[in-house]
C-alpha cells in the first residue's frame, strides 16, 4: 500500500472506489463459475457416464479438475463442493498454499478500497482495525490471503474489524471466499454484492411471532433514566430534542419511547434509537465482526427485533401514529423495522428519520411511510454498501435526502451524533426546518418517556467483571463523564528513567511534601505511552509524564518497597503527573478537571503491539522507536496517581488488568526535534532523550478503571 | 454419432453449454480487470500495485477461460460428439 504513482488525471479515490466495486463483482462471477464447474465435476451424471466410458469419463474429469486447479487459472482452492472428495481437494488446495482465484481478486477490491479510503481520510491509517488490515493486505496477493485468513480466525481482532465499517463490504466478501465451508457465508456475499438481505414477506417479524431465540437474543429493559438524564429529556416534540434524546441516552446503547401530543390532540409515539459511537464499549459487543455487521443489515436482525421488542412493551396500542428516530445503527434498525409488513400493518408508521445511517433503495412497506436521511458527505457509516450516500433532491413525495459536505472531516468526529446536530442548527437550517415541518404532528408536549436498554442476557456485559463497577457523573466542561472512566482496550509502555533527584524535584510543585521518591541515589521519571483503543471517553492517545513521590505525611524509605506488595489502594506513595498530552478533548478536560493533572491536547500515533515499539506526535516533535527486547511477566500494575488542583493533592486509583512485562535495559530511545509543548520541554528538562530507560513495563492489551480524584489536605 | 450414453448426454450436452458459457464469462472478466487498470492508470494516488496485480489476474482469468473451453471439448467428447474444429 506504500508507493503511489503521481499522474495527472482526475481524483483517484473515485475511480478507486469505482473499481474496487467493479473487481468485487467479477470476484463474485469467478467464484460462482468455480461453483458451477466443481458441480459438474462431482454431477452423477458424469459419473454415471464415466463408469461406461472410463477412458472418455476420465479424460473429461481430468480436464475439470485441471480447470479447477490450475494455479494460473481459478487456482489450487477453487474446488467448491460442500463435502465428500470436493471438500477434500479445496482444502488440499489451500494447504498447499494455492488461493482461490476469486479470493485473490476479492482481496484486490479490498485494498483497492482501502486505498480509496485513505487518500479520503487518512486518519483512518491510525485505526487499531485498519493497522491490522493493512499489515495484512499489504503483502503479495497469496501471503495476502493467509494473512487475512489468519485475521479473521483471531478473536483478538474482531474488536478491532468491528470498527472497520468503511470497508465492511470487501471484508465480508473476502471472509466469505475465504470461509472453509462455502455455505458459512452465503448471507455475507449476498451483502457484498449488494443483494440485501430482508425477511421477505414470508418471514416478516411483525409482533405476532415471537421465535425460539428470543430467549437468548437481546431483550431490552425498561430502565430509569439518572435524575439528570430526564431532566435533560426534550419536553416539546422536535428534531432537535429527539436528537438530543439519543445522544444523551447512546453511552450506554439505550433507547427510548416517548408519547407525544400532538397539536391535534392526537396522542402518538416516537421511537429513538441510537447508534454506536467508534471508541466506545457496548454491551451487545459482537463477537464476531461479520456476524454482528450482517445481523444489522438483516430485517430479522437482533437490534431491530429489540426495538421491536421494545414498542410492544411499551404497550403501543395497534394503529397508533409512530415516528421512528435514529442515528447510525439505530437508523439502519428503524429503518428495517419501516421495511416490515407485519410491524406496518400493526402499527402506522409516518415518519422514519434516519442520521448518519445509509439510507438505501429499500421502500417502506407502507408507501405513506415519509423518510428522510441526513448524511455528512465526510461521514464513511453512511456509505457501508460502498454505493454512496444518498443523492440531495431525490424527487420523490415521502423521501427526504439531505447529503452535505460537513466542515469536520475527520473520523469518527464526522460521525458523531453532537456533529450532526450542530450542523443542523449551524450548516443546514433548512434541513432542519424541512424535517420538523414534516414531523409536525409529533411537535407538541411530551407526556410520557421510557427508557429501554438494549442488553444480550446471552453474554456478560464487555469486560465482566472487571470493569462491572458502580459509576457515578461527574459534570465537566464537555458535559457528563461517568467515573470511574473505564478502559476496555488498551495498550501501555512505561519507560523509567534514573534521574537527578534534584531536577526531578524542580518540576513538581513548590511544596514541601511533594518529594521524589529516591531509588539509591537517583529518582525515577517514567514516561508513559498509552493508546486507548476504546473506552468510555472513546479512543484516544496518551503521553505522560510522572514522578514517583514519597507519601505526602509520613514519607519513609521503605515505603517504595512495602507499597509493592500493597494493593493499590492502601499505598501511601504514587507518581506525580507533571505532565500530560492527550489525543482528545473530553480526556483532556477529565484529565484537567477530574484528576488534576495539567493536560495539553496534541494528536499522536502510538504503536505498542508487537515487538517494535513507536510513538510519534509531530505537533510536539517528539518520537519514541526502538524495541523492549525480551521481557518477564510481572504483578499487575495498579497505581496511584497524584495531580494538583490549588492546595490540594489529587490522588485517583487506576486499577489494571492484563499482562505486563518488565524489560531491563530496552533498546528504545526519545527523540526531541524542536521540543514543543510542556511535556516535550520537562522531557528535555531531565535530558531523557541522551540515555536509554533503565528498565520498562510493557502491557500489549489491558483494561483498567481510574476512579475520580480525591482531593487531599496537603 | 450415437453412443451407449444416449440417456446421460443431453445433461452432459447442457453441461458442455454452460462451461462455454463460463468461459466467455471469464474473457469478460479478464477484460473488465484490464479495464479497471487502465482506468487507475492515469489517476494521480493509484497504488502502484494495482495496475500489476489487475493484469496478474486478468491473466489468470483468461488462462481459466482456455482450462474450461478443454474441459467443455473433453466432456463433447465424452457424451459422444466430437469436439468442434
Amino acid at each position: 500500500m506504500a508507493a503511489h504513482r503521481h499522474a495527472d488525471g482526475p481524483p483517484a479515490a473515485e475511480a478507486l472506489r469505482a473499481c474496487a466495486r467493479d473487481v468485487v463483482d467479477v470476484a463474485e462471477g469467478i467464484r460462482e463459475v468455480s461453483a458451477r464447474t466443481s458441480s459438474v465435476l462431482f454431477a452423477p451424471a458424469l459419473t454415471a457416464a464415466a463408469r461406461r466410458h472410463p477412458r472418455t469419463g476420465c479424460a473429461a474429469r481430468w480436464a475439470l479438475l485441471r480447470a479447477l486447479t490450475d494455479k494460473q487459472g481459478l487456482g489450487g482452492s477453487a474446488v467448491v463442493a460442500p463435502d465428500g472428495m470436493g471438500r477434500l481437494l479445496g482444502a488440499a488446495g489451500q494447504l498447499l498454499g494455492r488461493q482461490s482465484l476469486a479470493a485473490l481478486v476479492a482481496v484486490t477490491s479490498l485494498r483497492l478500497r482501502i486505498a480509496a479510503l485513505l487518500l479520503d481520510h487518512p486518519e483512518f491509517a491510525h485505526d487499531p482495525g485498519m493497522r491490522r488490515l493493512t499489515d495484512a493486505v499489504g503483502a503479495d496477493d497469496e501471503a495476502a490471503v493467509r494473512a487475512l485468513r489468519a485475521l479473521f480466525e483471531d478473536p483478538d481482532a474482531q474488536r478491532a474489524l468491528c470498527g472497520l465499517a468503511p470497508v465492511l463490504t470487501e471484508l465480508l466478501t473476502v471472509r466469505g471466499l475465504l470461509a472453509e465451508d462455502p455455505g458459512d457465508d452465503e448471507a455475507a456475499w449476498a451483502l457484498a454484492a449488494g443483494h440485501g438481505l430482508t425477511a421477505g414477506p414470508g418471514n416478516g417479524i411483525g409482533p405476532s411471532r415471537p421465535r425460539a431465540r428470543d430467549r437468548t437474543e437481546q431483550a431490552p429493559q425498561a430502565v430509569e433514566p439518572t435524575a439528570r438524564e430526564a431532566r435533560g429529556l426534550a419536553a416539546e416534540g422536535s428534531l432537535l430534542g429527539f436528537l438530543r434524546n439519543i445522544d444523551a441516552l447512546s453511552a450506554d446503547g439505550r433507547l427510548l419511547v416517548q408519547e407525544v401530543r400532538g397539536p391535534d390532540g392526537v396522542l402518538r409515539y416516537v421511537v429513538q434509537a441510537p447508534g454506536t459511537a467508534p471508541g466506545r464499549p457496548r454491551d451487545d459487543c459482537a463477537q464476531d465482526f461479520a456476524g454482528a455487521w450482517r445481523n444489522l443489515f438483516m430485517a430479522d436482525s437482533p437490534y431491530t427485533r429489540a426495538v421491536l421488542k421494545a414498542v410492544r412493551d411499551h404497550g403501543i396500542p395497534r394503529g397508533a401514529d409512530l415516528a421512528l428516530i435514529g442515528h447510525g445503527e439505530g437508523g439502519i434498525a428503524l429503518l428495517n423495522l419501516a421495511r416490515d409488513d407485519e410491524f406496518c400493518r400493526a402499527y402506522r408508521v409516518t415518519h422514519v428519520v434516519a442520521v448518519g445511517a445509509p439510507l438505501d433503495g429499500g421502500r417502506p412497506a407502507d408507501p405513506r411511510t415519509w423518510v428522510a436521511g441526513v448524511t455528512n458527505r465526510h461521514d464513511i457509516v453512511p456509505v457501508l454498501d460502498g454505493r454512496g450516500t444518498g443523492t440531495a433532491g431525490t424527487p420523490h413525495p415521502n423521501r427526504y435526502e439531505v447529503d452535505y459536505t460537513g466542515p469536520t472531516r475527520e473520523f469518527p468526529l464526522c460521525h458523531l451524533l453532537s456533529g450532526y446536530l450542530e450542523h443542523l442548527e449551524t450548516v443546514i437550517p433548512q434541513a432542519r426546518v424541512d424535517i420538523d415541518r414534516a414531523l409536525t404532528p409529533y411537535r407538541g408536549r411530551v407526556e410520557r418517556s421510557r427508557v429501554y436498554r438494549l442488553g444480550d442476557r446471552a453474554r456478560p456485559p464487555e469486560g465482566h467483571p472487571f470493569l462491572t463497577v458502580p459509576t457515578t457523573g461527574l459534570v465537566t466542561s464537555v458535559g457528563p463523564v461517568d467515573v470511574p472512566v473505564r478502559y476496555y482496550d488498551s495498550s501501555a509502555v512505561h519507560l523509567c528513567y534514573p534521574v537527578d533527584p534534584d531536577v526531578a524535584r524542580t518540576l513538581l510543585p513548590d511544596v514541601a511534601w511533594l518529594v521524589p521518591t529516591r531509588f539509591g541515589r537517583r529518582a525515577l521519571a517514567v514516561l508513559s505511552l498509552y493508546e486507548h483503543r476504546c473506552t468510555t471517553l472513546g479512543p484516544y492517545t496518551e503521553l505522560a509524564l510522572s514522578v514517583p513521590v514519597d507519601d505526602l505525611w509520613r514519607p519513609h524509605a521503605r515505603d517504595i518497597a512495602a507499597d509493592l506488595l500493597r494493593r493499590a489502594d492502601l499505598r501511601r506513595t504514587g507518581r506525580y503527573v507533571v505532565s500530560l498530552a492527550v489525543g482528545s478533548r473530553e480526556a483532556r478536560a477529565v484529565a484537567e478537571e477530574v484528576w488534576a493533572q495539567p493536560a495539553v491536547e496534541a494528536s499522536a500515533d502510538v504503536r505498542v503491539e508487537g515487538r517494535e515499539l513507536r510513538a510519534r506526535a509531530p505537533d510536539m516533535g517528539l518520537a519514541v522507536e526502538g524495541r523492549p527486547g525480551p521481557g518477564v511477566r510481572c504483578p499487575e500494575a495498579d497505581w496511584v496517581l497524584y495531580g494538583r488542583r490549588g492546595d490540594s493533592t489529587v490522588r485517583t486509583l487506576v486499577r489494571a488488568r492484563g499482562q505486563p512485562h518488565a524489560h531491563a535495559r530496552p533498546r528504545v530511545r526519545l527523540r526531541l526535534d524542536g521540543a514543543q509543548g510542556p511535556l516535550a520541554r520537562q522531557l528535555q528538562i531531565l535530558e531523557l532523550d541522551a540515555v536509554r530507560p533503565a528498565f520498562a513495563l510493557t502491557n500489549a492489551r489491558f483494561m483498567a478503571h481510574r476512579s475520580a480524584g480525591t482531593a487531599l489536605p496537603r | 454419432m450415437a453412443t451407449e450414453s444416449v440417456p446421460t448426454a443431453p445433461e452432459l450436452l447442457a453441461y458442455v453449454t454452460d462451461l462455454r458459457a463460463d468461459a466467455d464469462r471469464m474473457d469478460g472478466y479478464a477484460r473488465r480487470l484490464r479495464g479497471a487498470a487502465g482506468t487507475l492508470d492515469g489517476c494521480a494516488g493509484t497504488p502502484g500495485w494495482s495496475g500489476a496485480a489487475l493484469e496478474r489476474q486478468a491473466a489468470a482469468c483468461a488462462t481459466a477461460a482456455a482450462r474450461l473451453r478443454a474441459a467443455a471439448a473433453a466432456l463433447l467428447a465424452h457424451a459422444g460428439r466430437r469436439p468442434p474444429r
